[in-house]
């Protein structure tokens, strides 16, 4: 995991799952059209054929009376959850510890049947849940105590540049005094 | 800052000292001080034992491997905010 690629993968990953959230735990059933319309009808095909699934996750639902804007929001989604350098399986269960951790209904549920139907067991779920509760433990000892890091040199540092991109250049040295 | 003083290693008793060792070597880092969050749960070993050995229970390879549990540790400490 010293990839940076790997580290800015589960943090769009977390975002979006967030996102999808705060939109589905929310009162906002009213706000889903009876009649979405032909473009918000091709997405949802996307969305159905991507979980396997024969509904729509009401997250995206909630969003199709502006098209444009549920497509948008579902290419990202769908970006964030393919195989990547991640695992979908991966990252699954990374927003399944997400949505555990923010109480989010919707997603333990969502993100629980998704690790189960992409082969995740019984113990691979408990596995999860035990770090999920364990680190919302240790975190909010950290922060009663105040603690300040002190892991940090633990992980090393990946000098490669931005995606398609050109490695750094030497630092430059100061200039010397005359 | 910490709104405690947290003790150096040599502050604890012998049989903790040996504990901060194995968690050295389950880091697999050399530290100046053990972690903070090590002296911590040194602080009660009768919470600490039990904590411990659920944390290294969870964290233990298992169906996940421990790279990728790290990362589920990660993203739970990011939503909590957590700095540690």
């Amino acid at each position: 995991m010293a990839d940076d690629a790997l580290w800015y993968e589960a943090a769009l990953l977390v975002g979006v799952t967030n996102a999808l959230n705060v939109v589905a735990d929310s009162p906002l059933a009213a706000l889903e059209p009876a009649s979405p319309s032909a473009e918000a009808q091709a997405v949802f095909a996307e969305i159905r054929a991507f979980y396997d699934r024969a509904d729509v996750p009401v997250a995206f639902r909630r969003v199709a009376a502006d098209p444009g804007y549920l497509a948008d929001l579902w290419g990202a989604a769908r970006r964030v959850f393919a195989d990547n350098q991640l695992t979908r399986r991966h990252k699954e269960a990374l927003a399944f510890a997400v949505s555990v951790t923010t109480r989010s209904a919707f997603g333990t549920a969502f993100h629980l049947g998704e690790m189960r139907r992409l082969g995740v067991g019984e113990r691979g779920v408990m596995e999860v849940l035990g770090v999920t509760q364990m680190f919302s433990s240790y975190t909010k000892i950290a922060d009663t105590l105040q603690l300040e890091p002190d892991m940090d040199g633990i992980a090393v540092v990946d000098p490669s540049p931005a995606p398609g991109g050109a490695a750094p250049g030497p630092t430059p040295r100061p200039p010397e005094a005359p | 800052m910490p709104t405690v003083r947290l003790r150096d290693a040599s502050e604890y008793p012998a049989p903790i000292q040996k504990l901060f060792e194995v968690a050295k070597a389950w880091f697999n880092y050399d530290f100046a001080q053990p972690p903070a969050m090590s002296r911590v749960m040194a602080w009660d070993p009768e919470f600490g034992a039990f904590h411990g050995r659920a944390m290294k229970r969870a964290m233990t390879p298992g169906e996940w491997s421990r790279a990728e549990k790290e990362m589920v540790a990660a993203v739970v400490s990011g939503v909590n905010a957590c700095a540690y």
